[in-house]
């Protein structure tokens, strides 16, 4: 039983310590920089901001859709 | 590059060259990521099947009782595997090599490797069913697969975490995208409480309580750091896409990821409240199970301030609609998580159908309804095929959502009523049952709407596959802009 008790501890601290490796190299990386373009990136120049993505396959909503794309800008 | 893309005339417009990007990226994981779709459908619609079964067998104990494999026993089990492997981890390793395979912008490589797993894990799937259907289960909750199963889906899988990590190694070079964070943390963390599970509970046994520590520190971890990284991946993807505006702070976003990552792990001690185990070991998961108010109400916060002023969308995106009903109930369903672990209100909500609520609120009102948004984003992509029809999403919605809310309402309403009576020493323990045995039979009930909703998505599915419907210029598909001849 004792055995199992430090195997699951180890296995905490192996959870804990992957996200803190990861954290740091995220920091180095400088992934925590820029963070107010960072949000911009799944958008491109074929799927750009202010076009929305999806619509139910009938004419109201799609018409809703185009309505909607015109109306908004983007941020 | 592509050869593709490689051969586009040098003056090809950015939009052109990131459709055919995106195009070919598609193509590439057309078979892996419609073999995980399918093959999940196929299990949701067998899962849907024996837990409606279990369902009334809590009502009409002798319903199909005559042959041994469709006893309460084993067809309950079954189901719970089913899902969780068959249909949940399924749809989301599909959902999961997608997105990844898009945030990273590159051709994914190794699709061979992505199918043999694919094969692999259905085969494991169907290996572990047999298994419990012919009396061989293991007793531990979330892991009753045989254990000359579970090897056939750690390969499967440990293929899936090697090709998202390559993935990850070869991503175009920029920003790691948050729901990047999630996909990566989802695609090493599983692997490793896999593994960790099986060999203490099953190579290396474990002895006495400890197997109740594994088991739910495996049962809650499969929950908070397999699941619900790839639904919120998919949610912190689908909404600011379909909205076409991006997500409101992405510093709540990271901030909601990394504390989830440093406190989930801790959080499936509060389980055992009561138990014969260290003190210290309860409160650390009790305190880790509040703190987990931190990543919900960031990614709370987002997603709402993300959503504002934009809620009428809800009314012509079926994406955005499952998503958004998964992300909201993704907040309820935690904050009712840490509140269950406070040992006051645990000793009220423990070994009643409360908790059984909780967790079909978690995997299919969280879960489930993301990655139904997610396939709808997803698939006409790959097929490029149009929804063949806008009812049958409609009633697949209506159907699922008015299901897992009549499920949730009575085993919350049930459980907590036959909590009161548990904890009453005046109250026989006969009388708790028949107080909660009204709320089980609506609760099998609302297994029939679900059930329901299922098989129209699952008609939905096959329609699109064989292309069925009119083909329609504009609806889901973004219209493709003009390529210049090369």
């Amino acid at each position: 039983m004792e055995a199992g008790v430090i195997l699951l501890l180890l296995g905490l601290g192996l959870l804990s310590g992957s996200a803190l490796l990861a954290f740091f190299w995220a920091v180095n990386d400088g992934q925590l920089e820029n963070l107010e373009q960072a949000p911009e990136v799944i958008f491109d120049a074929s799927e750009p901001m202010g076009e929305p993505g999806d619509c139910f396959p009938d004419a109201r909503s799609r018409e809703a859709r185009a309505r909607a794309s015109s109306n908004d800008s983007p941020r | 590059m592509s050869d593709l893309l490689q051969s586009l005339n040098p003056g090809t417009p950015p939009d052109a060259r990131s459709y055919v990007e995106r195009a070919e990226i598609d193509a590439s994981l057309r078979a892996p990521v419609l073999l995980f779709f399918g093959t999940g459908v196929a299990w949701l619609l067998l899962g849907s099947l024996l837990g409606v079964l279990a369902a009334f067998k809590m009502s009409f104990p002798h319903l199909l009782d005559s042959a041994d494999w469709l006893t309460f026993g084993r067809v309950r089990p079954a189901h719970l595997n089913i899902m969780v492997y068959g249909w949940a981890s399924a749809v989301g390793i599909g959902v999961g090599i997608w997105l990844m395979a898009r945030l990273c912008r590159v051709a994914p490589r190794h699709r061979g490797l992505l199918i043999g797993a694919g094969i692999a894990w259905n085969l494991g799937v169907l290996a572990g069913t047999i298994g419990i259907l012919a009396g061989q289960s293991r007793s531990i909750e979330w892991l009753e697969f045989p254990g000359w199963a579970t090897p056939i889906l750690f390969v499967a899988y440990a293929l899936i975490g090697v090709w998202g990590v390559i993935m990850f190694r070869f991503r175009r070079p920029g920003h790691v995208y948050v729901s990047q964070w999630y996909l990566l943390a989802a695609f090493l963390w599983f692997p490793w409480l896999y593994a960790t599970a099986n060999t203490l509970l099953i190579w290396q046994p474990v002895q006495g309580s400890v197997v109740g520590a594994v088991n739910w520190w495996y049962g809650h971890n499969v929950l908070g750091l397999w699941f619900t990284p790839i639904g919120l991946a998919s949610a912190y993807y689908m909404i600011p896409k379909v909205l076409g505006r991006p997500i409101h702070s992405y510093y709540l976003s990271i901030l909601g990821f990394w504390s989830l990552a440093l406190f989930y792990s801790w959080n499936g001690m509060h389980h055992l409240i009561g138990g014969p185990f260290p003190a210290w070991m309860i409160s650390a998961s009790v305190v880790a199970s509040v703190m987990m108010f931190i990543p919900v109400i960031t990614v709370a916060i987002n997603h709402h301030a993300t959503m504002r002023g934009h809620f009428h969308y809800l009314k012509w995106s079926p994406t955005l609609r499952f998503t958004v009903v998964g992300a909201m109930t993704y907040t309820i369903v935690s904050l009712q998580g840490s509140l269950m672990a406070i040992p006051s209100l645990n000793n009220l909500t423990h070994f009643t159908d409360y908790t059984i609520g909780h967790a079909h609120l978690g995997l299919y009102g969280f879960f489930t309804m993301t990655m139904f948004g997610a396939m709808y984003y997803i698939v006409p992509r790959l097929v490029g095929w149009e929804w063949p029809s806008a009812a049958m999403i409609r009633w697949h919605f209506w159907l699922a959502a008015s299901g897992v809310a009549l499920m949730v309402g009575s085993l919350t309403l049930g459980g907590f009523l036959q909590g009161l009576e548990l904890n009453d020493p005046q109250v026989a323990f006969l009388t708790s049952l028949k107080t909660v045995a009204p709320f089980r039979f609506v609760r099998a009930c609302s297994g029939i709407l679900l059930s329901a909703a299922h098989l129209v998505f699952a008609v939905l599915f096959i329609r699109m596959l064989l292309r069925q419907g009119g083909p329609r210029a504009e609806a889901t598909l973004l219209s493709p802009p003009e390529i210049p001849a090369v």
